[in-house]
């Protein structure tokens, strides 16, 4: 069963395109990469499916049931984490997390110190003192106390220093051992390219591509560059080339397409060296983007 | 449950303020009431002012050198001081998750938007009846000096219990606004423009008789101190009308909260 589903997810604000004819599906114990640059409209996507805002057209399900009709009940099963934590002000951790945690029907204490301990987390700083990566870890923590079914991330590693950013990324693959799925937007690819199995690629609100992980590296492109005296760029001109870029004798293009062909044509001439390569998960980004 | 308790607790020190404002508004109000006291030469020099002056200040239903009466002229600048602070309250009350951006936060949580409004209107109801109560006891202390009549005290009772329901109309409206304003940084502007717009309509109906139709665009008048005194009862038909006009509002604060974006 789908744990999520977004079919034809439209919204727009007035005028401005906030995201147009949104569909993909995430299966249960995935974690999804959601990938886009800044404005794409990964942040209004998750917002829908939390019903903090309306789509415009179409429609999305939770655990199976429409995520703004029965928004509360299924809220008990979703952890959050926002890009930016704002929490109340004059509040401790502490104070913070156990308020959050008396909105579920469970107990969440254990949970709540463990994450805490995880986390290194102070619980008896005010929160308006802390620094923006540790607001953030008050985020991380508030988030899972409830030991939620379904986790939306939200850029979630921003203001994480190297070694939090590690921590937390066992954390959700833990939590996605016993069987969690997640939903993880983000635009640094690396990140995605470590922790998901499947990736939507989201441009300018728009889906421009859903994909496992090493499906998109393997079967589309292969990073060709090329050495020899006198190359010419133009010479690999054709169908399925891209990028093609010429320095200090060196020719390098993506290629998508038949193998044999471009074989062929590279076994046409004389070079000094090849190397063919899956390219990086960046790199096939930056190609849709282009 | 949780979230009446920490709004009580983050709107706590507004009201200590608000408090603060109100005592020290009943304190020089009785102190001003000394030089009336008893005083018929303070009412020979009101007899000389223009109608209209009078009536601008709403001086000449009462006889000024009593306790009762100058209580009476104070009643109008409560009502202000009150309903401005119920606007305010509820407007902020809902307005505040938006502009301090915790709102993501809070409607993440498994709650109804309807509970979140319930619960913040309750909290404010609490703080707005806390205030009355201030205010209550501030002229309670302040009066007992002037050894007052049973009927001021029965005055009083009529007055708070008018108080009362004019805040009430003012905190729904605010709620209201606060709801259905995604603009939020406008709602609780707007609930105090509106407020003294209204209260100027009550000014100026007392003016003419030609302008008296004004009076029913302005909760200020529904409960008109000068009426209240003379007949010490409320006019029915104004309860009724400021019944409707809270129900309507927080009918719409519910609707149109459950259905707009919030603003993130």
């Amino acid at each position: 069963m789908s744990i999520i589903e977004a079919s034809h997810l439209t919204k727009t604000y007035g005028k401005a395109r906030g995201i147009i004819d949104v569909s993909f599906q995430v299966a249960e114990g995935e974690i999804f990469g959601f990938i886009g640059p800044n404005g794409a409209g990964k942040s209004t996507t998750i917002r829908l499916f939390l019903s903090l805002i309306y789509p415009t057209s179409g429609s999305a399900t939770i655990f199976g049931k429409d995520c703004i009709k029965y928004g509360p009940e299924l809220r008990q099963e979703i952890g959050y984490l926002p890009s930016d934590v704002f929490y109340y002000e004059g509040m401790k951790v502490i104070d913070l997390l156990t308020y959050s945690a008396s909105f579920y029907n469970r107990d969440c204490t254990k949970r709540l110190h463990e994450l805490a301990g995880i986390m290194e987390l102070d619980l008896h700083r005010r929160i308006d003192d802390l620094s923006y990566g540790n607001k953030k870890k008050v985020g991380i923590v508030q988030g899972l106390l409830h030991q939620p079914k379904l986790l939306f991330l939200d850029e979630p590693t921003a203001g994480l220093d190297p070694l939090m950013q590690r921590k937390f990324f066992q954390l959700i693959r833990q939590e996605n051992q016993r069987g969690v799925t997640v939903f993880f937007s983000s635009h640094i690819l690396g990140e995605v390219q470590r922790l998901c199995s499947r990736v939507g690629i989201i441009k300018e609100g728009r889906i421009a591509e859903i994909a496992d992980i090493l499906t998109l590296q393997q079967n589309n492109y292969k990073r060709i560059s090329v050495a020899g005296d006198n190359l010419d760029p133009a010479y690999f001109d054709m169908p399925g080339v891209s990028n093609l870029e010429h320095n200090n004798g060196t020719v390098h293009f993506f290629y998508k397409g038949d193998i044999n062909t471009i074989m062929r044509k590279i076994g046409g001439i004389t070079l000094s060296d090849v190397t063919i390569e899956e390219p990086t998960l960046e790199e096939i980004f930056m190609h849709y983007y282009e | 449950m949780n979230i009446f308790l920490r709004e009580l607790k983050a709107n706590l020190k507004s009201l200590l303020i608000w408090g603060g404002i109100v005592i020290l508004f009943v304190v020089m109000g009785m102190a001003k009431f000394s030089a009336y006291a008893g005083n018929p030469e303070m009412l020979a020099i009101l007899d000389d002012l223009p109608p209209a002056v009078l009536a601008a200040f709403n001086l000449n239903a009462f006889n000024l050198t009593t306790i009762t009466g100058f209580f009476g002229v104070m009643y109008t600048y409560f009502a202000l001081l009150l309903s401005i602070a119920a606007a305010m309250w509820g407007s902020d009350i809902i307005t505040k998750e938006e502009r301090d951006k915790t709102v993501e936060f809070a409607l993440a949580l498994p709650v109804t938007r309807g509970r979140l409004v319930t619960a913040k209107t309750l909290a404010t109801l609490v703080n707005c009846i806390g205030l009355l109560f201030i205010t209550w006891g501030a002229a309670l202390a302040t009066a007992a000096q002037y050894q007052p009549d049973s009927e001021f005290y029965r005055f009083l009772a009529l007055c708070m219990l008018a108080l009362f329901i004019v805040q009430m109309i003012f905190l729904a409206v605010g709620i209201f606004l606060g709801c259905a304003m995604r603009r939020y940084k406008q709602a609780g502007s707007l609930a105090v423009s509106l407020l003294l717009g209204t209260y100027f309509l009550f000014i100026i109906s007392g003016l003419s008789e030609h302008l008296d139709f004004l009076k029913y665009f302005s909760p200020f008048h529904y409960f008109d101190a000068g009426v209240m005194l003379r007949e010490s009862r409320l006019d029915m038909t104004s309860v009724g009308l400021s019944i409707g006009i809270v129900v309507v509002s927080m009918i719409g604060a519910y609707l149109t909260y459950a259905r707009r974006d919030l603003y993130i």
